[in-house]
């Protein structure tokens, strides 16, 4: 008996107990991702003088979960000009990436229990930013998919969209956080994050990275009023015409993943992550000021999805012409104004 | 000719005409409730109030005999004033009873109170109460409330049925229409009284309450009560004949028709007896079966029997067409002679007025259509022999119930081995036929009767059948009839599986590997019209609304009576 | 002669700088759809909450029933004349009483009706009048034609309505 609990101990305690931080993330973030449906269409009723969802459990609390129960009960279909297994192997990947971006956000600092030192981060790699960047470029490979493997003119040009709109703003992106970079002088996220100690958060260090920034994860997330690949208006559904069921659900459950997985990115990278500036100088325990920084992050990231969903309701979708025309003639040039700012900042202040 | 000016009109007339004869032949339609055009003049309801120039007083059109050189005016202010009192007049004691009465829609008072009536009313004291729902004879319920005392149904019953029985009773508003003591509305044409009385006073208790008459589509069609062959129009609803209208044809009847034609010459149309596609007895029992069934067995029972064998007999109620197709379908399909129809005549029905002995409609049509014996062929009564000797084996029959006016015949039957007949209801006849193919009524088809006097008139479908369709045969129609769909009600009434006879006997020629290519009732009447004298040179069209008398007859009709 | 000569025209979709920077157009934007998201709400939430019509209100037609539990109609099918899209049929017959004549069969298709209040109008007896009725619901074609059953309602029941009518007639 005792072997086989030391033997299960071993495997719980792996790696400062991996497995639970996985699961824990894991729970956490499709149950966000199912609450965060609900907060749309909730927020997207208030903004149009209406009640939203009101009708499954408390104030409609449960909607999101009807929803899932009733496109798991629907017909999955797929269309005969499909190349079938490109067609599932689509929403998988839309998936993978969105839950694997995850492992490497920090939710707070390091905390210790019972002697045994846990990182609240599940991978605390080095080289983090990177690992984010590979990911969510695969992720175009998701959208690219779906749109060519379902045999449909209008889930093509939602694809083609999609992979022109990525390449377009993932380069904006990524000078974007160069600056940060140049600030942190590392690659990893926690480092990141302990950089913008006090009021040193990044976006109003440089935030002129953060604006462009923020525009590209609201186009690298495919939500309004960058959701070309999918305008409902002009092309149906976009890539996910021809997706039902359940796949469709990996799509959608996708977005809303991507959504917070961007929100919590900005929060790590320019909104100071968990820190909540000069807490440590009120005298707290340092138990509480670890949950106190816990709670921070978690209301910057809300805070951020609320934005997200307030401006989908609010801005008009952009023409496909001036889509490209703001990121190629005005993200990328202004991104790089900001490498020269960090860079003009660190000449001067020798940070 | 005289001439005579209406209205700046000016008009030729005859010599003796009133204005209002010499204006309605020209058109114009000069207000009136109590003239007539086949009554006597009694100027009592004060109408057709028109101005005449010279004339110190504006004068009665009905009573006033046209002069040449007279100039008359119906719209000037003096006579629309005239017209404006008399309409105030009569609406003072007639009741606002128009949602509860049957004559509503087609009511004279109605229709000159808009056209002829101010509105308004100045009388608010309480109006004369006379009653109402009084029974004055077998088919006519009188209210007495409504009457405007017009005095149409005494003349007609003093002047056309020449039955005296109603009066009028006291004086001034109290003016009271009723029979004389003792006596009831109850001689032969009394339902008249309902169509001319220019109110609802008098109406038809058979179609009371039954339907509005702005709901129902009406057809012009022929009574079949008896030889006369009356000009009728058939009032449906629903598919339903509800009631029967005289229609004017002053060569047959004038405006009039007899309450027998009126009240029982339309009711087995709907009745429940209606024989509802073919049926073949199986075990003694009649069975519905489908049309190509019941023709294949037909057919193959005929075929079993040698020519001199079968015997056909038309049939005086069906049209001509249905006739001449039983002739043409015995002698050339069948090929026997033994082919005869049978007449039914009632020496108690007949009259001096409209009503003929003969009972059936196209007696005389059936036999100009040449349903009679060939030269070695038996008539009826040989027909009759031969059953009785065993001679004559199968026997086929067109609508008409041969057993039930003559209950003799019921034995003599029995011994066939092989009847057919078509029937619209299940009677005598039916109960011994092997098989019995359901034919439409005359309510249902296209066809011709042929009068006593030689007298061709169409008969047209107001029925719908699932043969014949309401739209596509251009049948007329109402409202609800052009707007009404399988799912509502009122648009469900029952369409029944029957054909003409003359269309039943070419699908069972055309069974016996014979053609008689006729696709509608109007190519029989034109294969009649080339084939036999009498018809020459005629169809539909030229027979118009009026029918066409017969002239190059080579036999006399036979019943003058 | 050439088009240089013509004035450059100020139109109305040529936008400031402030404007084309988009920037502050956004934060406008979002402002409003802040105050429209505080706002209260107006909607009505219907099963639990139910609308109480005006008297004017044209719900589903009635037959008036009089205190002795008899319909007032006499079946006259004026009605049934006007009704625009003949959802009424009307069946006559006579009764012993004063009024001689009554409907025997009255029926509405209430997938038919289209709620004009024609028939109220025309109702010579203020016997069909609309209702404050509205909730109308059918599983099938024949549930949705309503017999003298559904149609008579006790004059009681509609005072407000018949209040309303003789106030404006």
């Amino acid at each position: 008996m005792e072997a086989i609990g030391n033997f299960l101990w071993s495997i719980i305690s792996f790696y400062n107990f991996l497995l639970i931080r996985i699961v824990i993330v894991l729970v956490l973030m499709l149950l966000t991702a199912a609450y965060l449906v609900y907060f749309e269409r909730k927020i997207s009723a208030w903004i149009q003088d209406r009640l939203g969802p009101n009708r499954v459990g408390w104030k409609g609390s449960l909607q999101s979960f009807a929803d899932v129960f009733k496109l798991l009960l629907k017909e999955d279909i797929v269309p005969d000009n499909a190349n079938k297994m490109i067609h599932t192997l689509a929403p998988m990947l839309a998936l993978f990436v969105a839950f694997t971006t995850y492992a490497v956000i920090p939710i707070g600092p390091g905390i210790n229990i019972a002697g045994y030192e846990i990182p609240l981060v599940i991978a605390d790699v080095n080289i983090g930013i990177l690992y984010i960047l590979a990911l969510t470029s695969l992720g175009v490979y998701a959208i690219t998919f779906a749109g060519w493997s379902s045999g449909s003119k209008y889930s093509l040009l939602g694809g083609i969209r999609s992979s022109a709109q990525m390449i377009s703003y993932e380069i904006s992106m990524g000078f974007s956080i160069g600056g940060v970079v140049l600030l942190s002088e590392s690659l990893r996220p926690i480092a990141i994050v302990e950089s913008q100690s006090g009021w040193m958060w990044n976006a109003f260090v440089q935030p002129i990275g953060f604006i462009t920034f923020l525009v590209s994860a609201f186009a690298e997330t495919n939500r309004l009023p960058f959701d070309l690949p999918e305008a409902e208006p002009e092309l149906v559904g976009g890539y996910h015409t021809e997706y039902s069921s359940m796949k469709f659900a990996a799509f959608f459950l996708a977005e809303y993943a991507n959504m917070l997985i961007a929100s919590t990115l900005i929060v790590t990278l320019y909104l100071g992550g968990w820190q909540i500036p000069y807490i440590e100088t009120l005298g707290l325990s340092s138990g509480l000021v670890v949950a106190l920084q816990i709670a921070g992050f978690l209301l910057k990231v809300a805070l951020l999805l609320f934005f997200f969903i307030w401006v989908r309701w609010t801005i008009p979708r952009f023409r496909y012409d001036q889509l490209m025309s703001l990121g190629w003639k005005v993200m990328f040039p202004l991104s790089l104004i900001n490498i020269v700012w960090v860079a003009f900042l660190i000449m001067i202040f020798k940070i | 000719m005289p001439k005579i000016k209406i209205d700046g009109k000016e008009i030729e007339f005859k010599q003796g005409q009133t204005i209002i004869e010499a204006a309605k032949d020209h058109g114009i339609e000069i207000a009136h409730f109590c003239w007539h055009p086949k009554l006597s003049v009694s100027g009592n309801c004060r109408m057709c109030l028109v101005e005449v120039e010279k004339m110190p007083k504006l004068v009665i059109a009905c009573a006033t005999t046209a002069a040449d050189g007279m100039v008359v005016r119906t719209q000037s202010d003096k006579s629309l004033a005239a017209r404006n009192a008399v309409m105030e007049f009569f609406l003072i004691n007639h009741p606002l009873d128009c949602p509860i009465c049957d004559e509503a829609g087609e009511c004279k008072l109605q229709d000159y109170t808009y056209k002829h009536s101010v509105g308004e009313s100045r009388f608010v004291e309480e109006k004369v109460k006379k009653g109402k729902r009084i029974q004055i004879g077998p088919y006519v319920m009188f209210d007495a409330d409504r009457c405007i005392m017009c005095s149409r149904c005494i003349r007609f019953c003093d002047e056309i049925a020449k039955d005296p029985e109603l009066t009028f009773t006291k004086r001034g508003d109290r003016v009271f229409l009723t029979t004389y003591p003792g006596e009831k509305l109850d001689n032969l044409y009394s339902m008249n009284v309902v169509d001319i009385c220019p109110v609802g006073a008098l109406t038809n208790s058979d179609f009371r309450f039954k339907s509005r008459v702005w709901e129902m589509s009406l057809t012009n069609s022929v009574c079949t009560g008896c030889a006369r062959g009356c000009n009728i129009e058939l009032w449906v609803r629903n598919n339903e004949v509800l009631r029967l209208v005289p229609k004017y044809n002053e060569d047959v009847n004038s405006y009039w028709m007899c309450d027998h034609g009126r009240v029982n010459t339309f009711k087995f149309v709907n009745a429940k007896d209606r024989v509802d596609g073919p049926h073949i007895r199986v075990e003694g029992n009649l069975v519905r079966v489908g049309w190509d069934e019941a023709y294949a067995e037909a057919a193959s029972r005929l075929k079993g029997f040698s020519k001199d064998e079968i015997a056909v007999l038309g049939s005086a109620f069906a049209t001509v067409e249905d006739n001449y197709a039983a002739a043409k379908f015995a002698k050339s399909v069948l090929g026997t002679g033994n082919l005869d129809f049978v007449k039914h005549v009632d020496p108690a029905f007949g009259d001096d007025i409209l009503r003929k002995n003969d009972i059936t409609p196209n007696s005389f049509g059936a036999e100009l259509a040449g349903v009679k014996p060939s030269k070695n062929g038996n008539d009826f009564n040989g027909i009759i022999k031969g059953i009785k000797e065993g001679k004559i084996k199968a026997l086929y029959i067109l609508e008409d119930d041969i057993i039930a006016a003559n209950t003799e015949l019921e034995s003599v039957f029995a011994k066939l081995d092989l009847l057919i007949a078509h029937a619209t209801n299940f009677n005598k006849t039916t109960v011994l036929a092997d098989i019995v193919f359901p034919a439409s009524t005359y309510a249902e088809k296209n066809g011709t009767f042929v009068n006593f006097s030689g007298r061709v008139q169409r008969i047209r479908p107001a029925v719908a059948t699932l043969d014949v369709d309401r739209a596509l045969e251009g049948m007329s129609m109402s409202r609800w009839d052009k707007f009404g769909t399988k799912f509502d009600r009122w648009a469900q009434g029952k369409h029944f599986d029957a054909r003409a006879s003359w269309k039943i006997l070419v699908g069972l020629a055309s069974a016996l590997g014979q053609k008689m290519k006729y696709g509608m009732a109007e190519e029989v009447f034109l294969d009649l019209a080339a084939n036999i004298e009498a018809f020459n040179g005629l169809d539909y069209d030229t027979l118009g609304e009026f029918g066409v008398q017969l002239n190059n007859l080579n036999s006399k009709p036979s019943d003058k009576n | 002669m050439s088009e240089k000569n013509i004035p450059a025209k100020k139109r109305i979709k040529d936008l400031t700088l402030l404007e084309k920077v988009y920037v502050p157009e956004i934060f406008k934007g979002l402002a409003l759809t802040l105050k429209t998201m505080l706002r209260p709400k107006f909607t009505m939430e219907y099963p639990e909450e139910k609308f109480i019509p005006p008297a004017s209100y044209r719900g589903r037609p009635i037959l008036v029933m009089e205190k002795n539990g008899e319909e007032r109609c006499v079946a006259c099918g004026l009605c049934a004349r006007v009704c625009p899209p003949l959802a009424i049929e009307v069946q006559a017959s006579e009764t012993e009483n004063e009024k001689e004549r009554y409907p025997v069969r009255f029926e509405i298709n209430m997938l038919r009706c289209i709620f004009c209040g024609f028939c109220e109008e025309v109702c010579p007896e203020e016997a069909i009048i609309m209702s404050m009725d509205y909730e109308l619901a059918f599983t099938n074609r024949e549930d949705a034609i309503y017999g003298k059953d559904k149609l008579l309602v006790p004059v009681n029941q509609s005072s407000d309505k018949i209040g309303f009518l003789r106030s404006y007639r």
